[in-house]
């Protein structure tokens, strides 16, 4: 390649990739930089001006036992979520990774719940589960089982089992979509070899397939510690704080309470824990990649 | 910072109202600031409020908008999150919108943002939806919507009950077993919070095999900000408040203790569903329109559809209202107040004005709203068979807790404090001692 034409492919890419840096800067950078910068400040409704608080805000914020619990919650939450789906989407991926009559239905019909808004599936779940005119405890109570799901002590499970049935269809897919690349010379060497079903898995599909793996368990993750509408709209948060997410902690600290500087330091703290996490699921791939090429 | 900020959250706004189809103007109304004229812009929620006032505007700027030379333009924001995108043009120091929505509930943190209304005539309205809208002695927002509680109840049921030997006698012993105490079934106007309990436990299937609905009642236990007002009502009721006299956090009592008991011994014994827990207003609404539970403490909005044949066919003509046991009820308005921010603050004035007189509120009646008038809910009972409970209800039995900046606030942080211990989840003495911290803090 010429020099001329290195330097132009040079600005092409720059060119070509302006407006998604522009887009970038304006509806990312500045709200993160502002959101930053707010954190320092105790901004209030109540006020008219904002007084610099220095780091103020963090100190409420990592001395507030309803953060803590919050932090706490959702930890729990999202570890849990994200590896039953991850081990749910990777079973329905290799169930689904075949010629079978009807697999465009049935695939079409796995990924609606990720098409649909998780508002307003938090309002569909409402009145589905509820006790007095939902479909889903009528059908229960017609074979024997009364239970109450939204009692205290069944709905931190309920809402588990309700994020997986959302979920489970998006590390499906990214699993589904790893395994359609997936070298079959390799599947075929170890039927010759005389590898079973499990063998084949544990030592041949699981390995080559950690970096999508590892990508699915990821991008969920960092997903589930954010996760707000679908409890917001079942239980805001309750009963007590028992549900509170740290996105609904930052939510009603910022517009049930006014306190924009602490909801502000709220989520610089989600953002300072979740940022490392990219580069590093980036190199992780990179690197596997880089071992099977 | 200011600036940044400011800049920031109108941006943020007003792509959200572009999104929802409701541009936002780059001022607060065509007219210059203080001219009288021009456009103004209003927001509400949708729902009755929000058609209520689509007719009230449409008249105003069909007839009176037009001598005052002032035409209103309402935008609906959505009901969950009409407050928060207020409260970011609040931050911003907008001037987006003129007239604002705020409620008796967070006028005061909204006050800073707000200008009085000093010179409008409020004597129209019910006296305790004017002090409930007052901060500091300033008049910062008008009544729109008055809401409160009643008992509504099934007729058909508890007129048996009263009426048969048999059931009485029945009753008795179910409430002395239930409450501790012996009990007559009385009329529900005569119930005081033991009586609810008692006829609770005696219309849940779990507790009496007979009972013709599967639980007494619902409660509304959900940590919700609005479900702390229907729990204040047993507090009222039992004589306590949020605070003492001299306006210092008064919740770690014996009235706050019995008024915990009350909601834990039904939910604990199972006189309401187990699902309550998570109960606001619509479930407690599917609760009576399926006949599973025999009553309910609920906001007054709800009756009309309960006896409407079309929405809720199995209970409809069955169902009655009666004021709250305890005889006190909450009273909340939904208000209209004016942007300290505006620039067209004469125009919108007009228009306020024009709200504040009982044709507007007539109108906003007629429509499906219900108005802080009383004389208007007298004259137009027969829009609406709980216009005249409102109106004498609130006269008598209504009571406003206090106003402060961070009174928002104090209903979620209370909800959030009490609702393990409304399902006796939690220690109600830990309970109120932290709730009872938590409010204190934020009345300084």
């Amino acid at each position: 390649m010429s020099v001329q034409s290195k330097a132009g492919a040079r600005s092409a890419k720059w060119v070509l990739g302006a407006p998604l840096i522009l887009f970038s800067a304006v509806f990312v950078a500045v709200p993160v930089f502002q959101g930053i910068q707010t954190s320092f400040y105790a901004l209030t409704l109540q006020q008219s001006s904002a007084p610099f608080a220095g780091l103020q805000n963090y100190r409420d914020l990592f001395s507030s036992p309803d953060f803590l619990n919050a932090a706490k919650f959702t930890i729990g939450f999202a570890l849990t979520v994200t590896t039953i789906e991850t081990i749910l989407g990777f079973a329905l991926a290799m169930l689904v990774n075949r010629t079978f009559p009807g697999k465009k239905i049935f695939f079409t019909l796995l990924l609606v719940p990720i098409m649909v808004a998780p508002a307003l599936l938090g309002v569909m779940f409402r009145l589905l589960l509820n006790g007095d005119i939902g479909l889903v405890p009528a059908l229960l109570d017609k074979v024997g089982l009364h239970i109450a799901l939204f009692a205290p002590d069944s709905i931190i499970p309920l809402l588990v089992v309700l994020d997986i049935m959302q979920w489970t269809p998006f590390t499906f897919l990214i699993i589904y979509a790893g395994l359609q690349s997936f070298p079959t010379d390799v599947l075929e060497a170890a039927q010759i070899d005389g590898a079973g079903r499990v063998r084949t898995i544990t030592s041949v599909i699981l390995p080559i397939m950690k970096p999508i793996l590892f990508a699915a368990v990821f991008l969920r993750l960092i997903d589930a510690i954010r996760t707000f509408d679908v409890i917001y709209v079942l239980t805001a948060g309750g009963p007590g704080t028992k549900t509170t997410t740290l996105s609904i902690f930052i939510y009603k600290t910022a517009f049930e309470s006014g306190e924009f500087g602490l909801a502000a330091a709220g989520s610089t703290v989600i953002m300072i824990v979740l940022l490392p996490l990219i580069p590093l699921l980036v190199k992780r791939i990179a690197r596997q990649q880089g071992d099977l090429a | 910072m200011g600036k940044h900020l400011r800049i920031a959250g109108a941006v943020l706004v007003s792509s959200t109202l572009a999104i929802a189809g409701c541009s936002p103007s780059t001022g607060g109304g065509t007219g210059s600031a203080g001219s009288g004229t021009g456009t103004v812009k209003m927001v509400l929620w949708p729902g009755p409020e929000g058609d209520a006032m689509s007719k009230v505007v449409a008249q105003y700027n069909a007839g009176k908008g037009k001598s005052d030379g002032v035409k209103v333009e309402m935008t609906l924001l959505s009901r969950q999150d009409t407050y928060s995108k207020e409260a970011t043009l609040m931050a911003a120091k907008s001037s987006d919108q003129d007239i604002y929505f705020v409620a008796s509930y967070n006028v005061g943190q909204f006050a800073a943002s707000l200008d009085p209304l000093s010179e409008i005539d409020a004597s129209n309205y019910f006296p305790v939806a004017v002090d409930g809208l007052k901060y500091q002695g300033k008049q910062y927002a008008l009544p729109l919507d008055v809401s409160n509680h009643f008992l509504l109840y099934r007729k058909d049921l508890i007129n048996a009950l009263v009426n048969d030997p048999a059931q009485k006698s029945a009753y008795e012993g179910i409430a002395l077993k239930a409450t501790g105490e012996k009990r007559d079934p009385k009329p529900p106007a005569q119930w005081d919070w033991t009586d609810y309990e008692a006829m609770a436990a005696y219309f849940s299937a779990g507790t009496n095999p007979k009972s013709p609905t599967q639980y007494g009642t619902i409660l509304q236990t959900k940590n919700l900000l609005y479900n702390t007002m229907v729990w204040d009502d047993v507090l009222w009721g039992m004589g306590g408040s949020w605070t003492t006299p001299d306006g210092k956090a008064n919740l770690a009592t014996p009235e706050a203790e019995k008024a915990i008991k009350v909601y834990a011994d039904i939910y604990k014994n199972g006189w309401t569903s187990p699902d309550s827990s998570q109960a606001e207003f619509p479930e407690t609404q599917a609760a009576l329109k399926s006949g599973k539970a025999a009553f309910a403490v609920q906001w007054s909005a709800g009756f009309a559809e309960l006896n409407d044949k079309t929405k809720s066919p199995d209970v409809a003509g069955k169902m009655a209202i009666a004021p709250v046991p305890g005889q006190k009820t909450h009273v909340h308005a939904l208000a209209v107040a004016l942007n300290k921010y505006s620039t067209n603050k004469a125009a919108a004035k007009k228009f306020l004005s024009y709200l504040a007189k009982p044709e507007a509120m007539t109108v906003y009646a007629e429509a499906g709203g219900i108005p802080a008038m009383p004389k208007v809910l007298q004259q137009k009972a027969n829009v609406n068979p709980a216009f005249l409970m409102i109106a004498q209800s609130i006269d008598k039995y209504g009571y406003a807790e206090p106003v402060f900046p961070k009174a928002f606030q104090a209903y979620s942080k209370l909800a959030e404090d009490l609702s393990g211990a409304w399902l006796g989840t939690t220690d109600a003495n830990t309970a109120l001692k932290t709730a009872n911290e938590d409010l204190q803090g934020l009345l300084k």
